[in-house]
């Protein structure tokens, strides 16, 4: 018995609708044109899906997506809390119900208009007035302005910058490698638009220190994966992205967005917990990955994920960025796609569908050789992370 | 910003018209008008009015006995009134235009007014008082313009400061105290702050329950507490239903010190929501509890933030709906109420002692002196005095001090002249300020001088709140005589703070 189900299962699908600040389309067209378009990717029949699993912020339920599609039955079907945090959770999630036998094929999907309909960025106000437990937690926060994602985690990032160092140009350099990505990615939003640092250090302030140029895009689009066991991926069109291993973590007094009040607020203990479960469950180490998409809502969190994961010690990823280790030809060329500063902000979930393209050696911006990649997710709020490999 | 310089072209086009337009504002700088004699000698009824208006109950300026067996021998004006004797009083229809009228501020303001710099508030004043004014004195008074400032861009607008010098005489000719003046000539309708804040939404309000209430409510009567535990004295923020070390459902609060760090901070610029002032310091502050909680970092520039650095609580009333707490640097002695900085809310008792409010006790059995000259110190703190601002004490207040400006009575004309509601007279807030002193240290108390600056204006419906420590003593003698640095303050700000000198009468006439 694989302790952990590692190495079980597959991503055997991924589909996409087009990324744009308009998609001029309900969220729930987004949603089935992407479920199709993974569908079709796979070469899997709607029918046979019998699994669905989202994260919240979803709008569009499994059950209209399912009538969409066509499929007759479900029978898994969930949804994870804390929005971006839990993308890589719903592959773990859709892993999970396959190896337990409660569902053969899974979907996982993110869609919406975050930009044309309620712009995400915009944050809580007028909301959460109620008195149940989650209202009351932005009791603490809304009354003094501090409303939006963007301040939240510029609250992170100042005690981040004064205890390692890094400075506003180092997040930039997350900016610009991302959009480099992008501009040579069709598919991104910023598709031939890349940025200087000067440009990053120019742009206005959103939340000091939070540039608007560290902040990322808000999107239009859908983005769907689909899971099997890696049996059934053997007798698909497609090499399998093997899940080697995908992990979630809560840790010490959290809170969404805004764990302020443990010990070290510049670290992401619940990220280490995922990356101590990847490690320990694929007995893969840093020096096994050979590229990466680490969450990038925001910049400066960017940072603390590469010293959670072990690519660089406490207080040194300014250095690995410096050093040039995130482009292409560095140690861990990572947001291949363009990231979510670049390609589109889907939560998560097109860092995923990037990952299985390096797998594939399908990428717009390959990456010589892989054999292992990484993905984080959401951060700032309980999050996730995985891993997928070649199969062998 | 591009509406404020195209008004101001309006009036001179150009930077030559500009300085032409100075250069006659200035043209009487150093000049004194002719001397004023009041209308009136000083009498007991108009006496009697203004300490009502006031609530000023010191028996020397009210109770005939009691004033007879002082050291004055009778009753005598309170110093306060300085200036009111002067006033150039009410005067409408075809009756005689009285004195002031060619005053050299009176040309000043003519010609800002001609200019469009309509409205007029007071913003500093400081009165020497040299002489007891006595029922049956004769004041004049000589007026010299001190000063017109260029055109200085403030929080209720665009306008001028003149500063006046006034030298105040009996009939003998004998100086009895002097006054500088200040007041600010703006241009209505050029202000920020004021605009904004007629439109302004309050902020929101802080969802709670049952298991948090009390915090809020706690808030609410300015402390700031600290969820405890009973059986393992955690603290912890925010609440939770169980203890987060020991699993205690024996749960309770202490009151936080208020004092502690700055651990980190956000500006935020953007998206901006109205209920807010832009940029908006936000601050997560570890209390000296060990707990953090986040809040507002006020009285600080966004570049002297630095993590580590010690606060103090603070709090802002919004809307008299719900109080917050805020937080602002400890040794910010920044106690000017400059014009330029009256931002938003922000009070500042710490120590609310409510048995100390309110000393309306009536007036002729009290203490001849309540300060032993020998135990007052310097820090020694003086009683918060919250003082809820209503029309009728504007108003009556306003005519107290005979004067008949519109803007304190006339809420419509305060709208047209950049105001959002009628606003107190700064002679009334020099006579609340005295009236709290004396009620503080005792009838038998000689004025030396006050000295005002004037900040967030007192509305219908604001609460001004005082409070004050001393900060001097010296001794000539067996004489005591104290400086008390006083400030004043309602939601939107520091309405009045200065300095007060008096003196204590010598200890033996206490015992």
């Amino acid at each position: 018995m694989n302790a952990n189900f590692s190495s079980e299962t597959a991503i055997v699908g991924i589909g996409a609708t087009e990324f744009s600040k308009e998609s001029g389309r309900t969220p729930m067209e987004l949603a089935v044109e992407a479920c199709e378009a993974a569908l079709g990717d796979a070469g899997v029949d709607a029918s046979d899906v019998d699994g669905i699993v989202t994260f919240s912020s979803e709008q569009n339920f499994e059950i209209e997506v399912a009538r969409n599609l066509r499929i007759p039955s479900l029978s898994h079907f969930s949804m994870i809390p804390h929005g971006g945090g839990a993308a890589c959770g719903t592959i773990g999630q859709a892993a999970a119900a396959i190896f337990s036998g409660s569902a053969n094929y899974v979907l996982c999907y993110r869609a919406f208009n975050e930009r044309s309909w309620h712009r995400f960025g915009s944050g809580v106000q007028g909301r959460h007035a109620g008195a149940e437990a989650f209202d009351v937690t932005f009791g603490w926060t809304s009354p003094f302005g501090l409303l939006t994602p963007a301040s939240w985690v510029a609250m992170f990032a100042t005690r981040y910058m004064h205890l390692s160092g890094a400075t506003s140009e180092d997040f930039g350099r997350v900016a610009v490698t991302d959009r480099k990505f992008a501009a040579t990615n069709p598919a991104a939003f910023f598709y031939e638009r890349p940025i200087t640092l000067e440009e990053h250090q120019e742009s206005r302030w959103i939340v000091e220190p939070l540039h608007l140029l560290d902040c990322c895009q808000e999107s239009d689009g859908g983005q769907a994966i689909l899971v099997t066991s890696l049996e059934r991926a053997r007798d698909l069109p497609n090499p399998p992205a093997v899940i080697a291993s995908a992990a979630q973590g809560s840790t010490d007094d959290q809170q969404a967005m805004r764990s302020y009040y443990r010990d070290d607020i510049a670290r992401i203990p619940e990220m280490k917990l995922c990356a101590d479960q990847l490690w320990k469950n694929t007995g893969l180490g840093p020096s096994d990955i050979q590229v990466a998409n680490i969450y990038d809502h925001f910049t400066p969190l960017f940072l603390p994920q590469l010293e959670e994961f072990g690519f660089c010690e406490k207080g040194e990823a300014k250095e690995f960025l410096r050093d040039g280790n995130i482009e292409m030809d560095g140690q861990l060329p990572t947001n291949t796609n363009g990231g979510q500063l670049g390609e589109a902000y889907i939560h998560g979930m097109n860092g995923i569908a990037e990952a299985v393209r390096q797998i594939r050696g399908t990428s717009v911006n390959q990456v010589e050789n892989v054999e292992n990649a990484l993905v984080t997710a959401g951060t700032s709020v309980p999050t996730s992370a995985l891993i997928l490999s070649q199969d062998h | 910003m591009n509406r404020d310089l195209s008004q101001a072209n309006e009036t001179a086009e150009t930077a030559s018209e500009q300085t032409h337009f100075y250069n006659s504002l200035t043209s009487e700088v150093g000049s004194a008008g002719k001397i004023e004699v009041a209308r009136d000698s000083v009498s007991e009824p108009v006496i009697r009015s203004w300490c009502d208006a006031m609530s000023e109950s010191n028996p020397l300026y009210i109770n005939q006995d009691f004033a007879n067996d002082s050291k004055h021998g009778g009753i005598i004006a309170p110093p306060a009134m300085l200036q009111v004797w002067t006033m150039s009083g009410l005067h409408l229809g075809n009756q005689f235009q009285r004195n002031t009228e060619d005053s050299p501020s009176a040309g000043v303001y003519q010609l800002l007014d001609e200019a469009g710099f309509t409205g007029v508030v007071a913003t500093n004043a400081t009165y020497h008082y040299n002489e007891v004014i006595r029922p049956g004195d004769l004041i004049s008074a000589s007026q010299k313009l001190l000063d017109v400032s260029e055109e200085k861009t403030t929080a209720i607008g665009m306008g001028h400061f003149v500063t006046t010098e006034t030298i105040y005489s009996d009939a003998s000719g004998k100086q009895v105290g002097s006054m500088e003046f200040r007041v600010l000539k703006f241009r209505p309708g050029t202000g920020n702050k004021s605009e904004r804040s007629e439109i302004k939404p309050p902020r929101p309000k802080p969802a709670s329950n049952s298991s948090t209430d009390w915090f809020w409510d706690a808030c609410n009567i300015k402390e700031l507490r600290i969820q405890s535990c009973n059986e393992c004295t955690n603290l912890q923020h925010p609440p939770a239903v169980r203890c987060l070390s020991c699993g205690s459902v024996s749960l309770d609060s202490v009151i936080a010190t208020g004092k502690g760090t700055l651990h980190s901070w956000a500006i935020a610029h953007y998206p901006q929501v109205p209920a807010f002032d832009y940029p908006l310091i936000v601050g997560l502050v570890e209390l000296e509890e060990g707990v953090r909680l986040v809040s507002n970092v006020t009285n600080v520039e966004p570049e002297e933030l630095e993590i580590g650095m010690p606060l103090e609580v603070d709090w802002l009333n919004v809307d008299n709906e719900f109080t917050l707490h805020q937080f602002k640097p400890v040794h910010n002695e920044n106690q000017e109420a400059e014009f330029e900085n009256t931002e938003t809310g922000d009070s500042n008792d710490q120590t609310f002692d409510s048995g100390q409010n309110n000393p309306e006790t009536e007036s002729t059995q009290r203490q001849v002196l309540k300060l032993d000259p020998d135990n007052v110190q310097i820090g020694d703190e003086l009683p918060i005095s919250p003082v809820p601002v209503t029309t009728l004490l504007i108003v009556s207040t306003a005519l107290a001090t005979r004067d008949y400006q519109d803007v304190h009575h006339d809420p419509k004309a305060a709208q047209s002249k950049g105001m959002p509601d009628i606003f107190m007279n700064i002679l009334t807030s020099a006579g609340i300020v005295s009236r709290w002193i004396n009620d503080w240290a005792g009838s038998e108390i000689d004025w030396g001088s006050i000295e005002l600056r004037l900040g967030a204006p007192n509305h219908p419906d604001d609460t001004m709140t005082l409070s004050g420590s001393i900060t001097e003593k010296t001794q000539h003698g067996s004489q005591v005589s104290l400086n008390i640095a006083f400030l004043g303050k309602n939601d939107r700000g520091v309405h009045v703070s200065g300095n007060a000198k008096i003196l204590l009468p010598e200890n033996s006439k206490g015992d």
